[in-house]
């Protein structure tokens, strides 16, 4: 992690820009982990935080609000207040339909700011930015907000917080009897995962300089996370790291080599990951009995 | 008055469809606890099938139906058999992930293969349509409608009257059991899979006939068939059908809000997802167990 | 002891008419007592008598058709799930359900850090209160393992470890020596006493006669969801109520099981088609 830090000093505008999108992809996947690994919901709507961290950017780059620390702060706030008042009805729900709830949410917020004209609607807004010299900032900023997630992970998994995300995944009436309000730290777990996807977000605005629905929530900033989360390991705090390394690294070399068909690839990628490696890299450097432990773990959930 | 009938009679037209789409979801949901977020795609591949022999052999969209229904069929059972079969019993992460890889698939196969430009199958018949008590309704909707109809009676004769019906049935009840007379339970899953992309490609060939194809017109009846299979119940005929109807009827009118709240134009027609979102918590709030009453998995 | 002269301090939980229905079915009807502070009351009866219904009850899984439970003036059934263990009740389960990802210290760890004083309780600490209870009910040599490795005694223990972890003032044990054999009963009996020595209220539901008389001060039997008798173990067992109560459902449950083997018999006898059991 620290390595990256002196990816700018390479002065090489392309390489900063894969590396910047390696830290978010990261700080995203940390905040579905969260979610989906620690508390064991399995949100397919991280993006949502993502977009409206974003246009928390734009709106205040259109009151000529240009710092990185009130776009970040403003991300957390409405991402967090967000998390409690979606979080409350959907929560209740579980499995798929947890699942797909989640879903919704990212395309239905994508349709209502395309229909909303101060977000600039379909057509989108520009957000104001450095000059180009001056773009590292993004990068250390992305690099401060994929550390923090980092970190917020580390701590909580190993705070009292932490142990009541896990309890609920195991078993949430066992976790009650216990008195952990599963309807508490589910919402508190989402508006953590929240606000580390929202911040990303707030950051991505101005570094894109550009923001419309598509880009806000776009299905790549959904999926990706989570696929990364799983090649990484689901519920640890290297995995999604080493996930969004991979992957996002992986796609960037896609997109530039085959601009038209690496989405294509992606989708072989996400299907190759999830049929070989769903218990995640960190699970396989691990892995006691080498081969043979892991061509047995393949065939686990054959029926 | 009028207005409101015509709401009703597209939302009823509209709903048949759905119904169909729905119905191969839901029996893949049902009996397999697998979300399959391909279904979307194979009804892409089913508008695709149809536009092409369509406009390179002049074949009618309506002799595509069976011939939509066997190729996604072939390719559904082939896909479960040797991939989705791995890992048909993991957590629904897994299958969630990679039923979507699946899908990014096909759509970027469809893209390289037919671009993504709007395509659609414009027969003689388009066009043509009638009135009845000042309700205008194209005959290829109707026609559609009709069809739609008749593929989920004859799908909910052949599950409670042929021996496969029965066996997947059987397995959908208890594993086990199944297991225990001789069901062979990868078989019945590739049957099952195959049933839900063939009907989503027979979906695909109606859709062709009203609606504009481009690679990416799967994701929505995903979400749709979704909240169409909450309301109905899941995992029979009657729910897909009546969650179908349902619910193209509730999208007909929700898409007909038009109004202004300030400068701020507030249209229905650009909100479907929102509005299916919508649906979708307030019936699994209010109604778990969906309109129908059945038990959900 | 009656409820009506037992003063208002000695008495850890009042059960007041409590009544139970299941569509038709009264599991449980009309059922008061009150448990004493400090004591040990078992809970006997015939199976589907309705203990474990009652304990669902006392500990707020079920809310109680009629009547209440009361303990320190709170009506239990007013208090959300997640809150009773911060009145100062705790529960097993008679089915075990522990965290399987987690290690068995951990899994107690969680009771200390969101039990009665969780909140006072650093995590460090209640690690540290978690090792204590660990040894106590004789756990500490497997502490790091997964609590999914645990063998069913084991798991048993684990059950009371973590329910002692709330730091309760009245414990409910749903059939924690059920499958154990002779020598782990005498351990677990040993270590409930210990846990009553404690200042603990125990409320043990049981199916092992020798065991519930040894360590209870007063016996509740119930049959037919119906309260049948109260006192000292020995007094009770005399009751011909009770007697009638047992024998007369032993000979019921005889006839069932012989109706059972009879119909199995018949069943393998016939062939059955593919899809008999849609």
């Amino acid at each position: 992690m620290a390595l990256l830090l002196l990816v700018p000093l390479g002065h090489n505008g392309y390489i900063e820009i894969v590396f910047r999108n390696i830290l978010m992809y990261a700080a995203m996947a940390y905040g579905w982990n969260l979610i989906g690994g620690y508390t064991g919901y399995v949100s397919f709507g991280q993006v949502a935080f993502f977009g409206i961290g974003a246009y928390c950017s734009a709106v205040l780059s259109a009151h000529n609000i240009d710092n990185l620390f009130a776009d970040v702060a403003l991300a957390c706030v409405v991402t967090a207040l967000f998390a409690v008042v979606v979080g409350l009805p959907v929560l209740r729900l579980k499995g798929h339909y947890f699942a797909i709830a989640t879903l919704g949410i990212g395309l239905a917020l994508s349709d209502i700011v395309a229909n909303l004209d101060v977000l600039g609607a379909s057509s989108g807004l520009a957000v104001h930015h450095v000059d180009e010299p001056h773009f590292y900032v993004y990068y250390y900023a992305m690099w401060l907000v994929a550390l923090g997630s980092m970190l917020g992970t580390y701590f909580i998994a190993r705070s009292k917080l932490g142990f009541a995300f896990v309890a609920i995944r195991e078993n949430e009436e066992a976790a009650a009897v216990l008195g952990i309000s599963a309807t508490r730290y589910k919402v508190i777990a989402w508006a953590i995962s929240g606000m580390m996807a929202g911040s990303a977000g707030a950051v991505f605005a101005p570094a894109n300089g550009f923001l419309d629905p598509s880009i806000a929530f776009s299905a790549d900033s959904n999926i990706f996370p989570i696929v990364m989360g799983i090649l990484g390991g689901v519920g640890t705090v290297a995995g999604p790291f080493i996930g969004a390394l991979i992957l996002a690294g992986a796609n960037e070399l896609l997109q530039k080599y085959f601009i038209k068909i690496h989405t294509l690839f992606f989708g072989a990628m996400i299907v190759l990951v999830v049929l070989l490696l769903s218990r995640g890299l960190v699970w396989l450097f691990g892995l006691k009995g080498g081969a043979r432990t892991w061509l047995k773990s393949l065939t686990a959930y054959k029926a | 008055m009028h207005l409101v009938l015509q709401d009703l009679a597209n939302g009823i037209l509209a709903g048949g469809i759905l119904a169909v789409v729905a119905l191969g979801f839901s029996l893949v949901w049902g009996i397999m606890n697998i979300i399959n977020l391909a279904h979307g795609a194979f009804v892409m591949l089913g508008a695709y099938l149809t536009y092409q022999l369509f406009a390179s052999f002049h074949v009618d969209p309506f002799l595509s139906l069976p011939i939509s229904f066997v190729v996604l069929f072939t390719a559904g059972y082939l896909l479960q058999r040797y991939l989705i079969n791995w890992v048909v019993r993991a957590p629904i992460l897994t299958t969630f992930l990679l039923t979507f890889g699946l899908s990014l698939l096909f759509v970027n196969i469809a893209l390289i293969v037919w671009t993504g430009d709007q395509r659609g199958v414009t027969t003689a018949y388009a066009g043509a349509n009638f009135t009845l008590a000042g309700v205008t309704i194209p005959w290829v909707k109707l026609y559609t409608l009709l069809a739609a109809l008749v593929i989920t009676g004859v799908m909910h004769l052949w599950l409670t009257r042929s021996k496969t019906g029965r066996a997947i049935r059987a397995t959908s009840m208890d594993i086990g059991a199944a297991q225990l007379s001789g069901v062979r339970v990868a078989h019945i899953y590739s049957i099952v899979y195959g049933l839900g992309a063939g009907l989503a490609g027979v979906a695909g060939t109606l859709i062709s006939m009203s609606y504009a194809i481009n690679p990416n017109m799967g994701e929505p009846f995903l979400i749709k068939a979704f909240v169409v299979c909450v309301l109905g119940g899941l995992g029979s005929v009657q729910g897909a059908l009546v969650g179908g109807l349902v619910y193209g009827i509730v999208e007909a009118f929700a898409t007909q809000i038009d109004l202004y709240i300030g400068t701020q134009h507030i249209s229905g027609s650009g909100l479907q997802d929102a509005i299916a979102l919508a649906v979708l918590l307030i019936v699994l709030i209010v109604r778990p167990t969906g309109i129908m009453g059945k038990a959900t998995a | 002891m009656t409820a009506q002269t037992a003063s208002a301090s000695g008495v850890a939980l009042r059960i007041q008419n409590v009544g139970m229905r299941f569509g038709g079915l009264w599991a449980l009807s009309d059922v008061t007592f009150d448990v004493e502070r400090g004591s040990v009351l078992g809970l006997i009866g015939p199976n589907g008598s309705g203990k474990t219904t009652l304990m669902n009850v006392i500990s707020g899984v079920y809310r109680p058709t009629t009547g209440a439970v009361r303990f320190a003036s709170r009506r239990i059934a007013d208090v959300p799930t997640h809150e009773v263990c911060q009145l100062g009740i705790a529960r097993t389960f008679q089915i075990v359900k522990p965290f399987a990802s987690l290690t068995v210290r951990e899994n107690v760890a969680v009771g200390a850090m969101y039990g009665r004083y969780g909140a006072k309780r650093s995590t460090r600490a209640s690690f540290e209160r978690a090792q204590e209870l660990l040894e106590i009910v004789g756990l500490a040599r497997v502490a790091d393992r997964a609590a999914s490795d645990l063998t069913i005694p084991d798991r048993k223990r684990l059950e009371v470890a973590k329910a002692l972890a709330l730091d309760p003032d009245v414990l409910l044990l749903d059939e924690v020596m059920a499958g154990l054999n002779a020598t782990e009963v005498d351990e677990a009996l040993e270590l409930l006493r210990d846990v009553n020595r404690r200042g603990v209220t125990l409320i043990v539901v049981e199916h092992l006669m020798k065991a519930i008389v040894s360590i209870s001060t007063t016996i509740v039997v119930l049959a037919e969801g119906k309260k049948i008798a109260q006192g000292a173990p020995a007094d009770v067992l005399a009751s011909p109520q009770v007697i009638e109560a047992y024998l007369g459902s032993r000979w019921v449950k005889r006839q069932e099981q012989l109706k059972i083997i009879e119909a199995e018999r018949a069943d393998a006898a016939r062939v059955q088609p593919p899809d008999a059991h849609a």
